[in-house]
């Protein structure tokens, strides 16, 4: 699409584009470093996550405060409007993908301190699919492309069953009672938990993505 | 009118329910210059009774033109022709020979970018083309001016000086004054050719407040540059380029997920 009359407003939507994907970028590198702090037995970088977080909720408020200026300034409409609306809604996903990042860090290293739990290796496949989709949600609003994000709404399927199998075993091997390490697989339970409503959220994000192509509410649908 | 018209005649004219046609353009090509070039080319919508339909596009794309063919303004161009189509107003080709203008423009009245009172008193302004009808009776006078005023919400601010010179209005108030003038010979249909362009941005929202109450009565269309006017007072949007109608859909569309690039790229400021 050709660029607008006034150069600045260009600058501005797609400065604010960007600021969504730096914060994206933040968001997936919080849920890699408590996932491996997890698997390393890293509680340093578990930490990390907890402590850069504030960045996290600092992108989001800027984000808002530059969609707020954009709609002041330049009363988008049409598809630029719908750009400027979603991602404000894409940036309020990543914040709440942060949360998760920070309930995955802070389980982990209740877990790690507690000691060696085979069952945290589980997690493994579960976290790569959602970190997959979060990736995919990220490159569908950067491109503004909806094959990709009608791909991403399809694989959250995957998230959700993996999510469901590994809380069936750990809700089993809890119930049984021959554990001394209940604590920690109930932890293992909620990172499970925590990480298929990420897949929920990258969802979020490539509904917001088909609403800027095709002007389509197609939550809740 | 000659006695064999009997359309356009508020007694015989039907009652228009809202979304009902009231203005029908069809195919409609126009030229300034005799036919050999057609500003308008092919134009056909219909304008729906009881809402407000706004003209948008970029300077010479013909708005202004197609508005003033609906009241027959561009009579006054000697080379001025409709070249091919018609527009229909309640069901009668308003270019018909048995058409008068000035008959025409009692049920289609005219509100212009600039401001134009008579040099006369606020009254008399009003009361102007009730007496250009005939009416003398100042008891029927008094109604009609105070009746108008009230609609253009311009009565409680000039009650007390009604023969006061129109012209010792402000800018917005001899708009509002304008709006009155025209309202006062209860017209079906008032076109508004940028009523708001010359305006502060506090008079132009007691305007566009006008016009929200205004579309309860009468049928509106506007013509504006400002778009972001269009979305706050219209209901139906006609966008144009270059003497074509390119989209026309309601407005929430045309401003929020226009079918057309075009379009698109003219609402969000991309061309124009």
């Amino acid at each position: 699409m050709a660029g607008h009359i006034l150069k600045n407003y260009d600058e501005e939507l797609e400065q604010l584009k960007d600021n969504v994907l730096q914060m994206g970028s933040g968001v997936m590198s919080a849920m890699e470093k408590a996932i491996k702090g997890l698997l390393e037995g890293d509680r340093e970088q578990c930490s990390d996550v907890v402590d850069e977080d504030e960045a996290i909720d600092r992108a989001e408020k800027q984000i808002d405060e530059q969609g707020m200026s954009i709609l002041m300034r330049f009363n988008p409409v049409a598809s630029d409007l719908r750009l400027v609306l979603s991602s404000i809604n894409v940036c309020r996903s990543l914040e709440r993908i942060g949360d998760h990042a920070v309930n995955l860090a802070k389980r982990s290293r209740k877990i790690l301190k507690a000691g060696e739990v085979p069952e945290a290796r589980l997690i493994e496949p579960l976290y790569l699919q959602a970190q997959k989709i979060v990736s995919l949600a990220l490159t569908a609003y950067s491109d503004i492309d909806e094959e990709t994000a009608m791909n991403v709404i399809a694989m959250d399927q995957e998230v959700d069953r993996i999510h469901k199998t590994l809380s069936k075993s750990l809700s089993s091997k809890i119930a049984d009672g021959g554990t001394t390490q209940t604590e920690s697989l109930l932890h293992i339970l909620f990172i499970s938990r925590s990480l298929e409503r990420i897949g929920d959220l990258a969802v979020n994000v490539a509904e917001d993505v088909v609403f800027i192509t095709s002007a389509e509410d197609i939550r809740h649908t | 009118m000659n006695d064999d018209s009997v359309t356009l005649d508020s007694a015989d004219a039907p009652v228009m329910g809202i979304d009902e046609t009231i203005i029908k353009i069809d195919d409609l090509s126009f030229s300034y210059d005799l036919g050999k070039t057609n500003t308008l080319r092919n134009i056909s919508l219909d304008i729906p009774a009881g809402k407000v339909t706004a003209f948008i596009g970029p300077s010479g794309c013909g708005k202004s033109t197609l508005l003033r063919c609906l009241n027959r303004m561009n009579d006054l161009v000697d080379t001025a022709k409709v070249t091919t189509g018609k527009i229909s107003i309640l069901d009668q080709d308003i270019n018909a020979p048995d058409v008068e203008a000035i008959e025409l423009r009692k049920h289609v009245g005219m509100v212009f970018q600039k401001y134009n009172p008579f040099p006369k008193s606020i009254y008399e302004n009003v009361a102007y083309g009730l007496r250009v009808q005939g009416i003398k009776n100042k008891g029927v006078l008094d109604e009609a001016v105070e009746e108008s005023l009230k609609k253009s919400a311009l009565w409680s601010e000039v009650k007390d000086r009604l023969d006061s010179s129109a012209l010792g209005l402000s800018g917005g108030q001899q708009q509002r004054l304008c709006i009155a003038r025209t309202i006062a010979v209860k017209p079906q249909i008032v076109l508004m050719d940028e009523p708001c362009s010359a305006l502060d941005p506090i008079a132009t929202a007691r305007i566009e407040e006008l016009i929200a109450e205004l579309r309860q009565e009468f049928t509106i269309v506007i013509v504006t540059h400002n778009m972001q006017q269009a979305t706050r007072v219209s209901d139906r949007t006609a966008f144009f380029y270059l003497g074509e109608l390119i989209e026309y859909a309601d407005t929430a569309k045309i401003f929020g997920n226009p079918s057309k690039k075009q379009t698109e790229d003219y609402v969000s400021g991309r061309f124009g």
